[in-house]
């Protein structure tokens, strides 16, 4: 693949992983910082393999394909760097948290990013699995509990 | 009665998606046979669409996307430097660089 194919592919993707981004550090330059930091740690990681990739962009399936397998693998170095610095946020942001997700914010920053796959970006469980590196259980279990203290926080009530 | 409280465990994970393929199939099919299961599963989905608002859906203003898509932009630039395959691969390489400069 050539570095002009990984621009087409991977530049319309900005929006989606900022919002990613943002789920783990509601702050906008952070947010911002995290996905530039997650794209270069995939690029430092899979640089030879992206350039090793034949690629035939006329192949519509084959280009939907590839461009989903870069997205999940950016989002695994998001999600890695992200969940670190989401457990130390500083007082500021701790302070300013978006007031309409309050709840959202106050799950743990691993559930926020699973439950945000699984309802927001609609992954499977297989994909969330290959995205945050956890076996398939502990997925369901963060899908059912981030839902359940959610739901639980708006008095809804749920049954698991 | 079994096989009904069977199926009725697999609403959750029919909706989340955890559900084999297999299973799915099958699940649809009781499903069609079970018209009182569509209650069931239109609560779920709704308790889904509820979850869905409670997530939050930043969105970047024209300005800063631009911005962002700038660095990424540079990041690659700089991090996936292509090795040139011959003389005319090389001059590719060189122009582009020359025009990102």
């Amino acid at each position: 693949m050539k570095r002009k194919d990984f621009f087409q592919l991977v530049l319309p993707l900005t929006e989606k992983l900022y919002r990613f981004a943002y789920t783990l550090i509601p702050d906008d330059l952070q947010a911002d910082q995290l996905v530039i930091d997650g794209l270069n740690a995939y690029l430092l990681k899979e640089r030879k393999s992206i350039l090793r990739r034949e690629i035939d962009l006329a192949s519509k399936k084959e280009t939907q394909l590839l461009k989903r397998a870069l997205y999940k693998g950016i989002l695994r170095s998001v999600c890695d760097i992200g969940v670190r610095r989401a457990t130390q946020m500083n007082e500021h942001v701790k302070n300013n948290l978006p007031k309409d997700y309050t709840s959202f914010y106050a799950l743990d920053p691993k559930v926020r990013f699973v439950i945000s796959l699984r309802y927001e970006a609609q992954f499977s469980v297989e994909e969330i699995e290959e995205i945050v590196q956890m076996p398939r259980y502990e997925v369901i279990e963060k899908i059912h509990n981030g839902r359940f203290l959610l739901l639980n926080d708006l008095n809804k009530g749920v049954s698991l | 009665m079994m096989e009904y409280n069977s199926y009725q465990k697999k609403i959750v994970p029919y909706l989340d998606g955890s559900l084999p393929k297999d299973e799915a199939s099958e699940f649809e099919a009781f499903v069609l046979t079970h018209p009182e299961f569509e209650t069931q599963i239109k609560n779920k989905q709704e308790e889904i669409l509820l979850l869905k608002n409670l997530i939050p859906v930043a969105h970047l203003s024209k300005q800063s996307a631009e911005s962002l898509k700038n660095e990424m932009h540079s990041s690659i630039f700089n991090l996936l430097k292509e090795e040139p395959k011959g003389l005319w691969d090389n001059v590719r390489i060189k122009w582009e660089e020359w025009i990102n400069r």
